[in-house]
């Protein structure tokens, strides 16, 4: 299991564009995934779960994945954050 | 090119557009090969530059008039220079008698007259329907046409995804089939209405079974002959790694007959209920065509959350 903390880099936080491309990201991948934000925890996979986080600018989230591609999905996963999800 | 026999035309049509043939049935072997109709009062006052002489004519009380008001020797003359072009059929309507010359003339040319006992208007609106039904630009597709709370949803996909048990199961629901295997689509202005290729009835074939009627086996109610298709939903099998719509904030369409029709790409995997879902596209349909967007509602909330948050930050 890995678990990373990560920080919400574009300013719209993460409303329906960036919320679907973790999750069509996250599907790709066998493991599990989940994101933790204060006290809600979510699977990284629903979009819905995603999307009700409501996750702002600047607010810190814990990814955490299970299983044999974990690596991988969490590497995948930051770049996105990293990459500002292709915003400002 | 299409085209109808101005016979054929005759017999099918002759009650609806109360009309009799005035010259002889010989003269009924023409072809109409196109839409449009015309009216040809230009031409019969001598001016023949853009006379669309292809279309069927319609002549009212004005032309007839005009007709009648020119000298004997000049209204033959002029209806022998009309006569000279190929037309397909003339209408004199509202029962006019029309002149001796022209009858003589057009049994002598080969033109045939009909006179209707409906209105010019009467006659100008149901012809052009008529016409236009039979002109439309049309194509038949492999699909299964089904009415779902009367959304019309046209189900595609390979052969054997199970388009067809798909529409039997919501029959079983109290929906309504239009037709199974072949659609024949006909594009009318910005619709398309689809329809059995044939006038058999509503059978279908279920594999391992053979051939069904559906109208016979779970009545009237369960069938219907046309259907305007307003979703298209292509039933793919589940790929893991396919990209498939998860929020529902951007469409897709087809262009079917220049028609934009939204299409929905709908994985099925063994266990899912299909036909619930299939209901859930129409009744979603339904929201958005009377103004409710769930998927806009939902992320329009998301994202006031969002902001509020941020506000508080600061």
């Amino acid at each position: 299991m890995i678990r990373k903390t990560i920080k919400i880099k574009n300013k719209l936080g993460m409303h329906a564009r960036p919320a679907t491309m973790i999750v069509k990201a996250a599907t790709k991948f066998r493991s599990e995934f989940k994101i933790v934000k204060d006290d809600i925890e979510i699977n990284g996979k629903s979009i819905m779960g995603v999307m009700t986080l409501a996750a702002e600018f600047g607010s810190t989230l814990d990814l955490i994945a299970d299983g044999i591609d974990e690596e991988y999905l969490i590497k995948e996963i930051s770049e996105l954050f990293d990459n500002k999800f292709d915003e400002e | 090119m299409k085209s109808i026999n101005v016979k054929d035309f005759f017999e099918l049509k002759k009650k609806e557009l109360s009309l009799s043939l005035v010259t002889d049935p010989k003269t009924m072997d023409k072809e109409i090969v196109n839409p449009y109709l015309n009216r040809p009062g230009l031409a019969f006052a001598g001016y023949f530059e853009r006379f669309a002489f292809k279309r069927v004519q319609i002549l009212g009380e004005r032309e007839i008039s005009y007709l009648q008001s020119l000298k004997s020797e000049d209204m033959y003359n002029i209806i022998k220079e009309v006569f000279m072009y190929d037309i397909p059929c003339f209408i004199i309507t509202k029962g006019l008698s029309l002149p001796d010359q022209m009858e003589f003339l057009a049994n002598e040319m080969n033109i045939p007259l009909f006179v209707s006992r409906l209105t010019t208007d009467k006659v100008f609106h149901q012809l052009r329907r008529y016409l236009y039904d039979q002109f439309a630009p049309s194509k038949t597709i492999h699909g299964t046409l089904v009415d779902v709370f009367g959304v019309g949803i046209l189900l595609t996909g390979k052969s054997g995804i199970g388009k067809s048990e798909c529409a039997l199961d919501l029959v079983e629901r109290g929906r309504r089939i239009v037709t199974d295997d072949v659609v024949k689509m006909i594009a009318k202005d910005d619709i398309v209405i689809g329809k059995s290729s044939t006038d058999y009835g509503h059978f279908m074939e279920v594999r391992g079974i053979g051939l069904i009627n559906v109208a016979k086996m779970f009545g009237i109610q369960a069938v219907r002959p046309t259907k305007r298709i307003d979703v298209q939903i292509e039933l793919m099998p589940w790929k893991d790694n396919m990209d498939y719509e998860r929020i529902g904030l951007s469409e897709n369409y087809v262009n079917i007959l220049d028609v934009k029709i939204p299409i929905i790409y709908l994985p099925i995997s063994p266990g899912k209920n299909v036909s619930v879902i299939i209901e859930v596209v129409a009744m979603n349909y339904m929201l958005k065509s009377f103004g409710y967007d769930a998927a806009k509602d939902f992320s329009q909330k998301v994202q006031a959350d969002i902001k509020k948050k941020s506000n508080k930050q600061k």
